[in-house]
């Protein structure tokens, strides 16, 4: 995918995380790009790598910044303590617009992962990504031994709360029909 | 390296600057007696860090390594080098080679496995986006040598400040959750780092983006195209070390002074200082007009003036925003954009400029001045979209 039909994607990825009361930071976007990318197949082409929170592109994150340098989103501050949202812009509202088949093409894989996202928090976002990566890396392994994989990788993260990241994973992954990939 | 050091001390050796919950979470933190070891893998990792740099540093690497290479691989595959593991092995204590890499190049570019968290912290120190010593060093030294001010800031005060700690509040039902620990600041040191976070903007704003600074490495990547044995630099690190900035000025020099040498053109454009002049330089309202300005000029002074006499180079800083967690009073960790206007105000440094040849540089621009926004209008991202869902179909 083109760098701008990337961004009309992205875009369209923020906004459906906003509806759906996500705080939309660039943490939730990175892991919500993941999802759309890992399990949905939508092919932006970012190199993952298992980073200190979890799945993390060091190319979207420049993508994130580049997209902000050409005013398609920007970073809204928010009520102390907390980080900022990523927000689209109405010039990134009208790149969608000039997007029509490549939105309808991911429209329906844009929905599913912001309904799966939707209003979770970090931390929990850290152990979905990271159960996706250990599924697609060991695609044989059964439940139990993907947690203890994570929590190995992740020792601040508990047995029971990898175990039911890698079950909410597998359950997405088994309703995704409908979406592209 | 003497920074990586300073670092290391006030972040790991230094115990009274370690939380329990840090502690807790990071179990090397808790091993002083290999402080020393991992000190001096910090500081070897520091200091060579950039030995996979290609003459002239940045300017022509994307474009004249091989596909797959890049310099952090070069850098990798020096400090790996027979030579250089002899020389880590005799230091005392021995040092391995294949870590000082690893740490060297950081999680975005290593090509060895995954990074443990405390991994993750060592490299951070060089390599990070917000604190990483390489940053700091390379903004206050290309100040000084390009006589500009604006990279200064004051990194003792900013040292001094780093500290481990775990990631700011975040928003969402988990708030409390546990995470690794990252880089933060104590509160005394925000307004250190809003210097730095200034000073990278500025130096990318004003040197690194400058037009004149940019076509000189168009040019470049041109001469290097044309001289350089199938057009691509040398990928071992034999053919990497045997090429320095001097056999390359020196190339250049015969080429300027030889007509029928492919490398001439450029080669005189560099030396007789007759580089391509701006016809365009993005700004923000142009965005209101078209999504890609720079691209839309581009095509317009191509089917006007051909290929050979139109150079285009849009430039995007890296990273993303310095969001980090900042420690206040009663150990209360908040993020850095909701206590620093600077910080979340701060735009993210970019330059585009189109470039065309001296001698028709005049005619194009009362062209451009006169249909402006004809010409920037005139262009659609369809095409692109057009290559896209070819793919698309292809793929599926």
């Amino acid at each position: 995918m083109k760098r701008l039909a990337r961004a009309a994607v992205l875009s369209a990825l923020a906004d459906g995380l906003h509806e759906r009361n996500s705080w939309t930071g660039e943490t939730h976007l990175q892991k919500a790009t993941f999802f759309l990318q890992e399990a949905l197949g939508v092919p932006f082409e970012y190199d993952f790598i298992l980073y200190k929170h979890g799945p993390f592109s060091f190319a979207l994150r420049d993508e994130l910044n580049s997209l902000e340098a050409d005013r398609f989103i920007e970073v809204k501050p928010q009520r102390y303590p907390y980080g900022p949202r990523l927000e689209t812009t109405h010039i990134g509202k009208a790149l969608q617009a000039k997007f029509p088949r490549t939105m309808e093409m991911h429209r329906a894989a844009v929905d599913q992962v912001a309904d799966f996202v939707r209003d979770r928090g970090v931390g929990e976002l850290e152990r979905l990504g990271t159960a996706l990566l250990l599924i697609k890396e060991n695609p044989n392994a059964h439940d139990e031994k993907l947690a203890e994989l994570m929590t190995g990788i992740k020792p601040h993260v508990s047995l029971p709360e990898a175990l039911t990241a890698v079950g909410e994973v597998r359950s997405f992954m088994s309703e995704r029909h409908g979406a592209a990939v | 390296m003497e920074f990586a050091g300073q670092a290391f001390d006030v972040l790991i050796a230094r115990q009274e600057n370690v939380s329990e919950e840090v502690r807790d979470v990071v179990p090397e933190l808790s091993a002083h007696n290999n402080f020393p070891y991992w000190r001096t893998v910090v500081r070897m990792a520091a200091l060579c860090h950039d030995l996979g740099h290609l003459p002239f540093s940045h300017a022509a690497e994307h474009e004249i390594l091989p596909e797959d290479v890049s310099h952090e691989t070069l850098s990798e595959q020096v400090i790996t080098s027979p030579e250089m593991r002899e020389l880590f092995a005799n230091m005392v204590p021995p040092v391995d080679a294949a870590v000082v890499a690893k740490l060297a190049v950081g999680a975005e570019k290593a090509s060895q496995g995954r990074f443990s968290v405390w991994e993750s912290l060592l490299s951070e120190i060089i390599t990070g986006d917000a604190f990483g010593v390489d940053r700091m060093d390379y903004l206050l030294r290309d100040s000084h040598h390009a006589g500009v001010a604006y990279g200064r800031f004051d990194h003792h005060r900013l040292i001094q400040t780093l500290r481990l700690m775990m990631p700011a509040a975040s928003p969402g039902p988990d708030e409390d959750d546990s995470q690794a620990p990252v880089i933060g600041i104590e509160r005394g040191g925000l307004e250190a780092s809003e210097s730095l976070a200034l000073a990278r903007y500025f130096m990318f704003s004003q040197v690194y983006f400058h037009p004149i600074r940019v076509v000189y490495d168009i040019h470049l990547v041109d001469f290097l195209r044309n001289w350089l044995p199938e057009g691509k630099y040398g990928a071992t690190v034999q053919q990497h070390l045997a090429t320095t900035d001097n056999e390359v000025l020196t190339g250049m020099r015969v080429a300027a002074g030889d007509s029928s040498h492919p490398a001439h053109e450029p080669a005189q454009r560099i030396l007789q200082r007759q580089h391509f002049k701006v016809l365009y330089e993005r700004s923000v309202s142009d965005l209101e007009l078209s999504p890609d300005p720079g691209l839309a000029v581009k095509a317009w002074a191509v089917n006007e003036y051909g290929e050979d006499a139109v150079r285009h180079k849009a430039s995007r800083k890296g990273g993303g925003k310095l969001d980090f967690p900042v420690r206040e009073f009663a150990n209360r960790r908040v993020s850095s954009l909701s206590v620093s206007e600077t910080l979340a105000r701060l735009p993210s440094a970019s330059g585009e400029y189109v470039f065309l040849r001296p001698d028709l540089v005049a005619d194009a621009r009362r062209k451009l001045t006169r249909n402006r926004e004809e010409i920037l209008g005139s262009w659609s991202p369809e095409d692109l979209e057009e290559d896209d869902m070819a793919a698309l179909k292809e793929e599926l």
